[in-house]
């Protein structure tokens, strides 16, 4: 049935799908959400992704209203309450679909067949049908009818942030994209600049890309790094600290809020930035640490980037799906049973410095997964700003829902896609990383280096730095925070 | 021995009275009492001179001798002495009483009469006329006679007033010597003048004794330092920015105009058919208890209630649902709330917390201009914060975030502020700073101030509107 869209696609189409992404000037949403103006706004689902998008286009001035399936308003469920207590006009596909102007597709990605094959018969003619992520168009090959303009427009946080950063008078980073087989107006990207606009994204930056790399890179970004990496980096610390006898409260905190902590660093000036809060001693050891790392999971970076790639991940998730989400739901089981879950935090005083010097080994797990995922995408032809994108730019965002819910809410609030992914990686990863574990103590997950002064080796320090420096996600970093900061983004 | 007022309330001729005075002087201590004009400063210092009618309360253990100075005492020697002058009818010139006599009144110990004249170098106008003197002169023997007159307690009415550089450091100096034996209590105006040897601060207001304060507590100094500032300083609210002027509004229009409104979460209803008109000018003060439905009808104007949308609603020029923004709504608008305070948690300067306000953001997002920039820097001065304008807000205390953050509202003179519960969690020193500022923006500007609060009767001046809110079954 499903008919893998990237796979049916040459070559050199492929490579030049991958390539595309470009960051847009400020200037080019002049027009601000005028394309959208007048026109009939329909958004399908209303979990937090579709809720946030359609409260931010009706505060911008835009006509929304929600569709849910028949059954989701007789038995009144959540998506129905969110969408009616917030004031929203609630249909049935039926009744609303055939008199959109824009319909935006924000169910989960499962869904997606189902969904489209639904309400594409309903559509107007010459309509537009939006997307958040564009597994089903580049994944699934799911054909669209051929008046129908699709389009693209991805937040890239989670429900949540996209309300609260429009709120706060912000937005969120976006990435937005037309697929050019649908596009028989020339319209999408006037539309896609518009929602962009309405959902503030454009305050925040937005990158014009297209399906293909979206979903790509996407991908290989949370199943690795984001969610995958934390996930395992997370019960791995904590473990080891309890098992050298470090109170199990203090543990919990240093990990829960630790990597929030030093991913903040990170958010600010790089992975540079990050390594340059530590002392020199506990630098030079990070960095080994990660290039110890970086030697062990690179292998298992590839696999994931080459399963993306293929075809193979989706077909083995959509295999799970057709079988009840099993894995997935085992798993999501099995996180929450982890010692490190359920383990609160303790009520201990942690300074923002000690997170760093006590979590030596966090900060070499972060930076050797973000330039593996960083690597391994650019070498798979995904162009350096959007695997920045993907890698380095959305690590705090996880690392902050860890910080507020810890894993298992953590792999709720991602997508399932996500989730399932980080999930694949963790098992993999758990067990690579065992030999590795075995030498490692207290000194760089816990407690600190014990070292009697602060003193290194010239040479060598200097050779840490300038490779810190030197590697590729940094300069682009530097250039696509450069950006930010020309739009004055003071965060 | 102790000095101990208690629920003291004291009328002085019907012009001025204290209220509830409950203050409490031990031996060894030294305060200043200190507050704006009017605030009840002098008044105070004279209770303990004996002055005043006790209307209500006790006043306990006042010393027998309390050698007071103040310029109403001072007024009142020169108005005797003008008196005897009047008595005297004969045609004869009257010089009135000398200098010399004038101290000779209250003391016989000549040594020490004699030191001090030497002290305040007064040797040259011993025998001149004390009702001819000039007003600094008349001072210097005002406190030659407190401090000959060997009191129990020294009562100093800002003695520091007037006096050249050289008497000024002199007295300091002769003051610092007696704290071993004589209490003393000075009205200050002036923080810098604060002697070392101080030990605790009363501060006045409106006639009440507001604060006490040790001077050991540095932060409750140190705000009470920021408080005189605000309350004292001759800065004026900064003016709006013209470059980035908000569109005007129709004046025959109302600010806001609810139609019958409801807010209901699941079935319960929170607010029921409420109609509310606010048009421009009129201030309002919206009272009602915890759930009654304030916060989330002040949200229907603002625009953060999603319920805004179903509601028949005017705002601004607005009918809402019509294909505005909410950004159009919020140029109009100044907001403060504690939960404002909660979500702004960014680390950015104290300068451009004040920038975000003309921005209507949560941390700041745009490209400020120059003129924003000096008009951000006006606000700090008149908050007394100049020096941090570039230390990250979410380091500033509790009470200086909630100042910053109405300056914040303030700063691009919005039609419309909305103070919701300012001093909500405040202290009552930092109680005392957000509400003179707000009443310095009353007073210097044409917004029109919608201000909650759950008590009813806790009122600001300026305010002849009442909305109170009643919790719904």
């Amino acid at each position: 049935m499903s008919n893998n869209y990237f796979n049916t696609l040459p070559l050199r189409e492929q490579l030049a799908q991958l390539a595309k992404c470009r960051f847009m000037h400020l200037n080019e949403f002049d027009d601000g959400v005028n394309a959208l103006k007048g026109k009939k706004i329909v958004v399908i689902g209303c979990g937090a992704q579709g809720l946030a998008q359609g409260m931010n286009l009706r505060d911008s001035g835009c006509d929304v209203s929600y569709t849910l399936r028949a059954a989701a308003i007789e038995e009144k469920r959540q998506s129905w309450k969110s969408a009616t207590e917030n004031g929203f006009t609630v249909g049935t596909y039926e009744e609303l679909i055939p008199t959109a102007d824009v319909v935006l597709n924000l169910t989960p990605d499962k869904q997606h067949t189902p969904v489209v094959e639904a309400v594409m018969p309903l559509m107007k003619e010459g309509a537009c049908l939006s997307y958040s992520h564009g597994f089903n168009i580049v994944e699934e090959g799911m054909q669209i009818r051929p008046d129908l303009t699709v389009i693209m427009v991805a937040p890239k946080c989670p429900g949540s942030e996209v309300r609260n950063e429009y709120v706060r008078g912000f937005g969120v980073p976006t990435l937005i994209a037309v697929h050019e087989d649908n596009d028989p107006k020339g319209e999408g990207l006037a539309l896609a600049k518009a929602y962009a606009v309405g959902t503030g994204g454009h305050k925040a930056g937005v990158l014009m890309s297209s399906f293909v790399a979206e979903v790509k890179s996407d991908l290989m970004g949370e199943q690795t790094i984001l969610c995958g990496m934390l996930q395992t980096g997370s019960i791995l610390c904590f473990n080891k600290m309890v098992e050298k006898g470090i109170d199990a409260g203090y543990a919990s905190k240093l990990i829960q809020y630790g990597w929030e902590t030093i991913t903040e660093a990170l958010k600010y000036g790089g992975v540079t930035n990050m390594l340059d809060r530590l002392s020199n001693p506990a630098k030079i050891k990070a960095f080994d640490l990660s290039e110890e790392l970086k030697v062990i999971m690179r292998p298992l970076y590839n696999k994931h980037q080459d399963d993306i790639m293929t075809g193979a991940f989706s077909s083995g998730m959509m295999e799970d799906w057709a079988n009840d989400d099993a894995k997935l739901l085992g798993w999501r089981a099995e996180t929450a049973e982890t010692a490190f879950e359920k383990t609160p935090a303790g009520d201990v005083e942690i300074s923002e410095q000690e997170f760093f010097d006590n979590g030596i080994l966090m900060v070499a797990m972060v930076k050797a997964g973000v330039e593996l995922a960083f690597e391994t995408m650019t070498a798979a032809g995904i162009i350096a700003d959007s695997a920045y994108y993907e890698s380095l730019h959305e690590t705090p965002l996880i690392a902050n829902t860890i910080a507020r819910k810890k894993l298992y809410e953590m792999n709720a609030t991602i997508s399932d896609t996500a989730e399932y992914g980080c999930y694949l990686y963790n098992h993999a990863c758990l067990p690579l990383l065992e030999d590795f574990m075995k030498g490692i103590d207290t000194d760089v997950i816990g407690k600190g280096l014990d070292v009697a002064d602060n003193g290194v080796d010239n040479a060598r320090l200097i050779e840490v730095n300038a490779a810190l420096r030197a590697h590729p996600v940094e300069a682009i970093g530097s250039e696509l925070r450069g950006y930010m900061s020309d739009m004055k983004k003071i965060v | 021995m102790t000095i101990r007022f208690n629920n003291l309330s004291v009328d002085f001729d019907e012009r001025f009275q204290l209220e509830q005075i409950n203050w409490q002087i031990e031996p060894q201590q030294h305060w200043v009492i200190t507050g704006t004009n009017g605030a009840g400063k002098s008044a105070l210092a004279a209770v303990l001179a004996g002055a005043g009618d006790i209307i209500s309360g006790t006043a306990e253990g006042i010393p027998a001798k309390v050698g007071l100075v103040s310029f109403e005492a001072q007024a009142e020697l020169i108005a005797e002495e003008l008196k005897k002058d009047d008595a005297d009818i004969m045609d004869v010139i009257a010089e009135g009483t000398s200098v010399r006599d004038i101290i000779g009144q209250v003391s016989d110990n000549q040594p020490l009469i004699d030191d001090l004249i030497t002290r305040f170098k007064l040797e040259y106008l011993l025998e001149r006329a004390f009702r001819k003197l000039s007003t600094g002169e008349s001072r210097k023997v005002m406190l030659i006679r407190a401090l000959a007159s060997e009191p129990d307690m020294l009562v100093l009415d800002e003695p520091f007033d007037g006096l050249d550089v050289d008497t000024l450091a002199m007295l300091q100096d002769y003051l610092s010597s007696l704290i071993e034996t004589v209490p003393m209590v000075m009205v200050l105006n002036r923080f810098d003048e604060f002697p070392d040897f101080i030990t605790h601060i009363a501060y006045m207001d409106h006639g009440r004794l507001q604060l006490s304060i040790d001077k050991q507590d540095e932060q409750a100094y140190e705000e009470l330092y920021k408080l005189l500032h605000l309350k004292t300083t001759e800065l004026q609210v900064p003016g709006a920015d013209p470059e980035t002027a908000i569109p005007a509004l129709n004046p025959e229009d109302p600010l806001v105009r609810l139609n019958s409104i409801n807010i209901k979460y699941a079935d319960k209803a929170i607010i029921e058919d409420l109609s509310w008109t606010i048009n421009p000018g009129q201030h309002w003060q919206l009272s009602g208890p915890n759930g009654s439905g304030k916060t989330g009808l002040l949200s229907l104007i603002t625009g953060d209630h999603p319920q805004c949308y179903v509601n028949d609603i005017f705002v601004f020029g607005f009918q809402r649902g019509s294909g505005e923004s909410i950004w159009q709504i919020k140029q109009y608008i100044g907001y403060v709330s504690t939960a404002l305070q909660w979500e702004y948690r960014v680390s950015i300067s104290l300068r451009n917390v004040i920038i975000s306000g003309f921005y209507d953001s949560i941390g700041l997002y745009s490209k400020y201009t120059d003129r924003q920039r000096d008009i951000a820097d006006q606000w700090l001065a008149v908050l007394g914060m100049t020096d941090r304008a570039d230390q990250p807000f979410n380091k500033l205390s509790y009470g200086d975030q909630r100042l910053l953050l109405i300056a914040r509202a303030m700063v691009k003179h919005p039609p419309l502020l909305i103070l919701d519960e300012p001093c909500l969690g405040l202290d009552d020193m930092n109680r005392q700073l957000v509400l003179s500022l707000i009443e310095k923006i009353c007073a210097d500007s044409e917004t029109t101030v919608l201000y909650v609060n759950h008590h009813p009767e806790d009122r600001i001046k300026g305010i002849d509107q009442y909305l109170a809110l009643e919790k719904t079954q």
